[in-house]
């Protein structure tokens, strides 16, 4: 009965409605189901951006454009306008204005929140575009999306509230795709055109536009080799690379570098070659002779060799520039640690550990390479171009964490491709009949001829389809379990570890309520309220941001690590004795120093647990005044109990960190809780810092600078004397007078 | 009487200048001796005597340990690179203007040194400024550079020289042109380019053979995926013992792995892909309803087990993690 009712739905033009209906409210429910599960928890996170965006907001683009900012890297400042990508500042604020505009009255603190959950919601929509070039399975867009839409490897960075550059990138990233095969698939000048002007959006918005800068020429060069140049091809990479690589141009921090350094080269030659093999086949449709064809492939790889060697040569003479440090480091990869520790430093310039894959993939990643292999088996254009993507982005993952969100976008959507041919195979009602014996031998034979040519090995014997009830029923139950247990896995790792922004942590008591320790944002409400205004702070680069937007005062050095030799400068004031750190303290007119410190907590992410790579970055610079190696014991420990070395005892960091803390405890129970090591009884002793705040958990100290004497001891003396010990002269007094008797 | 009062007379001014010039012998008896062969060879009376107190020239000298016995790997690594760097020096300074001496003290000729410096490893490189003349640093005791972080190149050491020796020129260090390896290279490209022409008809089917390029992409896609990088990176060891006599497969930590988990771990998912590239298209193709039920069932049951097993693996590295399937719970 119910066939009847319904049949009149599923066919012909009302059918097709339908679908399209359905399929566009499958799609709407997925963007609000990615957008619903990164609202966990709210809170504003990169707040250099939100300060960027404000600024922007009330100042207007052009002095966005020209804005020098005096309140970081103090006393150098930054050219904050020429040195960031202004993509994500100018969306919000081109959606307050729409909103504005259309006299809905909100806060841009609000657009800036939710900018990452709805640009979620668009990545699974291209998701779905970009799928559907891939595949005439109707269902695989879908899945796709879903797929995008509830990814922790995705969602790890577009949670409410994390208002990056990714929070955009990604979506530009799997568009920018979308276009490109489209251009490709139809040879079309306008959807070029359309994929370079997402392209420079791309380049305004995130860093990580220059993977796509050589992926698609690679892809190119891919087709190339395989004999598939087409006019097709060579419109549509023109139109992108030449107008993809003025739109990139006109954005100040990139400025001339899509013609000047190494990582964008690919793309350069690749155009090169381009114009050789169109001018080649051009020739050789019009003159059919076979050793003038000859004659021109020698041409062309003569050709390609001088233009190769002068790259070369122009790369050695240093008119183009070398590979810049960052992405040198992702062939060369013991090379950050030798020659940039401040690269080398960053946790997400971590390689990457397998449970971090199934952590992000969850079943996704073994379904990837059966949907990279399924690619193979029509291998057009578009295909190659997943493959490609595919082994490219395996690869960098796996080198930094981070680029694990280069990866997702192709992992979903393999997963989706052969998912969703799963589920057509084992999802049709009709079942063949079973056949007839010896019939079909003679058949079969003559279609395997004509496979076994140019196929997979899989894909030699003609297709059948599946016979039993049964075999549909328990694939399909157990597919649907395994993607239910996957929904489970994403909205449990969501949750748990993508929901709790840095600045508050969450732990678990022992009856297993929930506890919040907000010690950093009771520290920064506190310098907001007790400080100057213009008061200067020094901290390590990595709360710098935080200092600046949430305490809203000058910092020293901050997350955009654009200054090596500041943040050395820093790291040697922290790492030196008190008598050297207070000279530099005072000349860059320091006001307070702050501190993290988990010992009491056992908050691992503190500030003697990166201690080493602040040694290090400042080694780099002074290698005669602060070394790594006196920070070692003579057994190679690193240690901070009684045993630690007189250098580390004496160093900045180390004092301001336990500085007091044994007064926690009773006698002897001195305890560090992260190194789990027993402390000594007497702690340091300060004399330059006077200790000025010390949050609930301890978590952050922040110390106050002393000013010069008044009357002008030095502040070992002075402190001395405040302790009331006697000074050093009396000490040495000779022992008490004795009458001499003679 | 004459005869010999006169000789002595004669030798008079011989004395007294190979008295005056004694102290400046020592630097032009040790840089002749260095022109001819360096680093110099010392042992403890040489080394005693170069580093004695009043000295118009600085030296640097590496106290290594070179013999079999002590497994010095260090020691065996930095030696050609200490030679090249002594032999640039000298070669680029013929005048002497930087008034440098380069040694080498093998533990083997001085133990008295070794044990007088208190030295527990090798190699430990020493610099002695001069004590008299221009650049004079009489208090500053000899500055000693560490290798923490292993072997460092000619260049790197020659930049803590020339950081110590300020105002001194500092020779740069000139590598020889490597010939052996320009010739290897010229012929192994000779040689493939040989090999690519005679092979290209056998070859050709092979590269453009669908099933090689996606064995490679996904072999290539399974090492990613599964942590090879970082293997590669940290240089984690292959496995570890666990203490009682067997062998731990698994690290412990959620950032942390062993060579062999790794492996273990692109099995898993080679096979976890590969029954779901069977159940997708072998399965549909095999024509016996049987033989494709049984199929079904055995891919199946392996996707299942495996899942199930991965499950339970990733538990292992992250305790708190609430999902399993049921045979390994």
């Amino acid at each position: 009965m119910t066939d009847s009712i319904v049949e009149p739905f599923l066919k012909g033009n009302t059918g097709r409605n339908t679908r399209g209906i359905l399929r566009l409210s499958i799609l709407c429910l997925i963007a609000a189901a990615a957008i619903a599960s990164r609202l966990f928890s709210v809170i504003l996170d990169p707040w250099f951006n939100f300060r960027a965006t404000k600024y922007l907001v009330a100042n207007g683009f052009y002095d966005f454009w020209d804005w020098f900012d005096d309140r970081t890297w103090h006393p150098l400042g930054r050219v904050t306008g020429g040195t960031l990508y202004p993509g994500l500042m100018v969306t919000s604020g081109a959606i307050y204005h729409a909103l504005r505009a259309l006299t809905i009255p909100v806060d841009i603190r609000n657009i800036c929140v939710l900018l990452a959950p709805g640009f979620s919601g668009l990545t699974a929509f291209a998701t779905y575009l970009f799928t559907n070039e891939m595949s005439t399975s109707p269902s695989a867009g879908l899945l796709a999306a879903a797929f995008m839409g509830i990814a922790p490897g995705y969602i790890s960075r577009s949670v409410a509230g994390s208002y990056d550059n990714e929070a955009i990138a990604i979506f530009l990233l799997v568009f920018t795709f979308y276009l490109w095969i489209k251009a490709l698939k139809l040879g079309s000048a306008m959807w070029g055109a359309l994929c370079a002007l997402f392209y420079g959006y791309m380049v305004s918005a995130w860093g990580g536009y220059v993977f796509i800068t050589n992926l698609i020429p690679l892809h190119v060069f891919v087709l190339v080799c395989m004999g598939r140049f087409s006019p097709r091809l060579y419109v549509s990479y023109c139109t992108w690379y030449s107008l993809g690589t003025l739109a990139s141009m006109q954005i100040p921090f990139v400025g001339f570098l899509p013609i000047r350094s190494s990582e964008h080269m690919s793309a350069l030659g690749v155009f090169g070659l381009l114009q050789l093999i169109g001018f080649v086949e051009f020739v050789r449709s019009g003159v059919p002779s076979k050793q003038f064809t000859t004659l021109l492939r020698g041409f062309v790889l003569a050709v390609f060799t001088i233009a190769f060697g002068g790259l070369v040569l122009l790369t050695v003479s240093g008119v183009i520039a070398p590979w810049t440090g960052r992405f040198y480091s992702l062939w060369d990869t013991g090379y950050a640690k030798i020659h940039i520790p401040i690269i080398a430093s960053v946790s997400e310039h971590q390689p990457t550990a397998w449970p971090a894959f199934f952590f992000d993939l969850n079943l996704l990643i073994w379904l990837f390479p059966a949907g990279v292999y399924l690619c193979f088996l029509k291998l057009a254009d578009e295909q190659v171009f997943v493959v490609v993507y595919a082994i490219l982005a395996s690869y960098f993952s796996g080198v930094m964490v981070r680029l694990m969100l280069t990866l997702t976008p192709i992992v979903c959507v393999a997963a989706a491709l052969v998912l969703s041919h799963l589920l057509d195979t084992y999802l049709t009602m009709t079942s063949p009949d079973a056949p007839a014996e010896g019939a079909s031998d003679a058949t079969n034979g003559a279609a395997k001829k004509a496979i076994k040519q140019d196929g997979l090995r899989s894909m030699r014997s003609p297709l059948v389809g599946i016979y039993t009830t049964f075999s549909k029923g328990s694939v399909v139950s157990a597919l649907t379990a395994y993607l239910l247990l996957f929904v489970l896995h994403c909205t449990w790792v969501t949750s748990n570890a993508y929901s709790s922004p840095s600045v508050v942590l969450a732990s678990r008591m022992p009856d297993g309520s929930q506890h919040i320790i907000d010690d950093y944002r009771e520290a920064y409400q506190w310098l907001r309220q007790n400080t100057k205004t213009d008061a200067k702070i020094m901290s390590w680069w990595d709360y710098g941001y935080q200092i600046g937007g949430m305490a809203d005062r000058p910092t020293l050095v901050d997350n955009n690590t654009w200054n090596n030799t500041h943040i050395a400068t820093v790291g040697k004031a922290m790492s030196s004795s008190e008598e050297v750190s207070y000279p530099i303290m005072r000349q860059h007119e320091v006001d307070y120093v702050l501190v993290v410190f988990g010992g009491l907590l056992g908050y691992s992410g503190d500030d003697i647990n990166k201690f080493l790579w602040m040694v290090r970055i400042a080694e780099g610079i002074w290698p005669d005044e602060v070394k790594e190696r006196d920070f070692f014991t003579e057994r190679g420990e690193y240690r901070v109990d009684g045993g630690a070395t007189e250098t580390m005892k004496n160093s900045l960091m180390y004092k301001m960190s336990y500085y007091n803390y044994h007064t926690m405890f009773p006698a002897g129970q001195c305890q560090d809780r992260v190194r789990g090591v027993k402390m000594p009884d007497q702690g340091p002793v300060l004399n330059t810092l006077d200790e000025a705040f010390t949050s609930e958990n301890w978590i952050i100290r922040i110390y106050k600078v002393k000013d010069l004497d008044n009357v002008g001891r030095n502040h070992t003396a002075a402190a001395s004397f405040e302790r009331g010990n006697k000074k050093k002269k009396t000490t040495k007094r000779r022992g008490p007078k004795v009458l001499r008797v003679e | 009487m004459h005869f010999l009062r006169g000789l002595l007379l004669s030798l008079l001014p011989v004395a007294a200048l190979a008295a005056k010039n004694a102290p400046v012998d020592k630097f032009t008896k040790f840089q002749t001796k260095q022109l001819s062969s360096t680093p110099l060879k010392l042992d403890d009376a040489i080394y005693a005597q170069l580093t004695s107190a009043p000295r118009d020239y600085s030296s640097v000298i590496l106290l290594t340990a070179m013999e079999d016995r002590f497994g010095c790997q260090l020691c065996r690594e930095f030696q050609p690179e200490w030679d090249l760097l002594s032999k640039s020096w000298i070669k680029g300074d013929k005048m002497a203007e930087s008034r440098l001496i380069f040694g080498t003290l093998d533990f083997i000729n001085g133990k008295a040194t070794f044990q007088s410096l208190g030295l527990q490893t090798a190699p430990v490189l020493l610099l002695f400024q001069p004590t008299t003349g221009p650049h004079a640093n009489p208090e500053a005791g000899p500055s000693r550079f560490d290798f923490n972080n292993g072997a460092q190149s000619a260049e790197q050491v020659h930049r803590w020289i020339a950081r110590q020796l300020a105002d001194r020129p500092h020779p740069p260090v000139v590598r020889p042109i490597n010939w052996t390896r320009g010739i290897a290279i010229t012929t192994t490209i000779l040689a493939s380019i040989t090999f690519l022409t005679v092979a290209w008809p056998y070859l050709l089917p092979i590269l453009q053979n669908r099933n090689v390029w996606a064995a490679i992409s996904l072999i290539a896609i399974l090492l990613f995926t599964s942590g090879h990088m970082f293997n590669h990176i940290r240089k984690v060891p292959y496995v570890v013992s666990d203490g009682k006599g067997g062998v731990s497969y698994f690290a412990g930590g959620f950032s942390s792995q062993y060579g062999l988990e790794t492996q273990i771990v692109a099995a898993m998912y080679g096979l976890l892909s590969f029954a779901t590239i069977s159940l997708a298209l072998k399965v549909p193709r095999i024509a016996d309803p049987k033989t494709q039920q049984i199929a079904v069932i055995v891919w199946g049951g392996i996707i299942f087990v495996m899942y199930s097993f991965l499950l339970s693996v990733f538990r292992i590295k992250n305790g708190g993690y609430p999902f399993w399937l049921p045979p390994f719970s």
